[in-house]
């Protein structure tokens, strides 16, 4: 028995176990960076979408349409990727001597100096980035639905009290605002974190690449224990950790929803 | 907000070039034990590694591995990610065609069969078998060619994803190295078993560069000569491949 404990203790903190909990800053970051950045493309799609000038109108309405219909995963593939060309792209129009261009026509990049190599640093912030823009759009709709929520009678109050537009604006409407966004912001922030299990397409070696791999039977003497399938007690693990994120992020919400009700009397979620 | 993004990423990109500028960086999957793998403490390790550490030593590179995907390993070396490749690739006239080769560091040797241990599958006739290999390999290249009338081809990402299979019962068998089948029938105490011909495919094993990268392929075959002739890559084998025998696998 002792020897057992013994066992499993020495296995799950191996070198491999290690750098398999070690990945979940992966996943932590690019949710982080993901839900930062989904706020702001959330908040000025919002913007756009109610702006008085119709071309903005216009782009706010096409970024919340055109995203939230675009499978996360493409988005995820396609984001980093084009991005990638068009920086080596504009590096190319300097870098790259005309010759050397010509001599390797239909073959990416250009040339060889004009070649960005992407690390898992670098593939972990266009993650963020493509998270933000696909759940931005998500934001961008409950947002923009929260902010028609808000009662006229309050901002008309505002403004009966001589408040200037902008302090009607920043004071009363997006303050309020928030009350009516908050279930719908959680529910994109879940989705959201569900969404970081697709890092290891981008060559990210996070937390379910590990699980992949440490659960995959290895029959190699060479490369450590001996074992069988074990790859449903990993994702078992996995399964939990994301059980955890939502029942923490669940207690972060109904913190924040407490913060935004504060002084207001309308509805429960004020609680 | 774009325009701050790509001056963000012109900036990673001239500090990512600027740190890699001396080293050269060897590819490798790290997924196909012994020949690449990441070990118990979380490093990379087997054959391919050992040898290329060998070889920067001998030649006086400074090397470091990084760890890639086999699907793209060779457009990833091309578009100049790393400078070489050294995950167990055979050497082949196709890939000859998008890259160059050093001379091979494991000799060639045959591929084989790897089934469940209770099962019996005749090899005289083989049909209606589902068989699995790791996709843009020789093996899966073969199956295509070959055993796809009849069977079901069933192509992985990794050998690690095919094993799993194979121990499920998903697949019959799995088609690959005949080094890679014996250490993994070796370990798994029974329950997989090898069977069958042994089919030659294959120039042996070696490391890709690009085509250009001459003067480095030339570097790497001076220092890869001297470590056969001496026996360090015999000893690197033998030490890897426990089932490959005593050899010697090169004169020396």
């Amino acid at each position: 028995m002792g020897d057992d404990i013994a066992f499993w203790w020495g296995y799950l903190t191996n070198g491999k176990h290690l750098s398999w909990y070690a990945s979940v800053h992966y996943t932590l970051i690019a949710a982080l960076l993901g839900g930062t950045c989904a706020l702001f493309f959330g908040l000025g799609g919002a913007g756009l979408r109610r702006s008085r000038f119709a071309p903005f109108r216009l782009i706010g309405a096409g970024y919340i349409n055109m995203v939230r219909g675009i499978p996360d995963v493409l988005f995820f593939l396609f984001f980093p990727l084009a991005f990638e060309q068009l920086v080596e792209l504009i590096i190319s129009q300097s870098a790259c001597p005309p010759d050397v261009v010509a001599t390797n026509a239909g073959t990416w990049p250009p040339c060889t100096a004009a070649n960005w190599f992407l690390s898992s640093t670098e593939y972990l912030i266009l993650a963020g980035v493509s998270l933000g823009i696909v759940y931005g759009a998500f934001t961008a709709n409950v947002i923009a639905g929260a902010m028609n929520a808000v009662p006229m009678g309050q901002l008309e109050a505002g403004r009966a009290f001589g408040l200037t537009e902008r302090q009607v604006f920043w004071r009363i409407h997006v303050r309020q605002m928030w009350v009516y966004a908050l279930p719908g912001l959680s529910n994109c922030w879940l989705l959201l974190i569900k969404s970081t299990s697709l890092l290891s397409l981008l060559q990210i070696v996070d937390i379910v690449r590990w699980a992949d791999r440490l659960g995959a039977p290895n029959f190699s003497r060479a490369a450590g224990l001996v074992h069988g399938d074990w790859r449903w007690g990993y994702y078992l693990a996995l399964l939990l950790f994301f059980i955890l994120l939502t029942f923490l992020s669940e207690k972060a919400f109904a913190a924040l929803t407490r913060w935004a009700g504060k002084g207001m009397t309308l509805g429960s979620a004020a609680g | 907000m774009k325009k701050l993004l790509i001056a963000a990423a012109a900036a990673l990109f001239a500090l990512s070039s600027a740190a890699s500028a001396q080293t050269i960086r060897i590819g490798t999957e790290g997924a196909y034990a012994p020949w690449n793998f990441v070990n118990d403490s979380g490093q990379l390790a087997g054959l391919d590694i050992d040898v290329m550490n060998e070889l920067c030593k001998r030649a006086g590179l400074e090397c470091t591995v990084i760890q890639t995907a086999w699907d793209t390993i060779i457009p990833n070396l091309n578009a100049g990610n790393y400078d070489v490749i050294a995950a167990g690739m055979s050497i082949t006239d196709e890939r000859r065609q998008s890259i160059d080769f050093t001379a091979d560091y494991s000799p060639p040797e045959a591929s084989a069969f790897m089934m469940q241990g209770g099962t019996t599958i005749d090899f005289n006739n083989i049909k209606g078998l589902r068989i699995g290999t790791q996709g843009g390999t020789i093996q899966s290249a073969y199956a295509e060619e070959n055993l796809a009338d009849g069977n079901t081809l069933i192509s992985f990402d990794t050998a690690d994803a095919a094993l799993a299979d194979l121990s499920a019962g998903n697949i019959d068998v799995i088609l690959a190295d005949h080094s890679y089948i014996m250490e993994t029938v070796a370990g798994s105490g029974g329950a997989l078993k090898n069977d069958g011909p042994r089919i030659p495919i294959g120039d042996g094993v070696g490391a890709g560069v690009r085509k250009a990268d001459t003067e480095l392929r030339d570097k790497l075959d001076t220092a890869l000569a001297a470590a056969k002739a001496d026996g360090t890559i015999d000893g690197l084998i033998k030490k890897w491949f426990p089932e490959r025998g005593e050899g010697p696998f090169y004169p020396h």
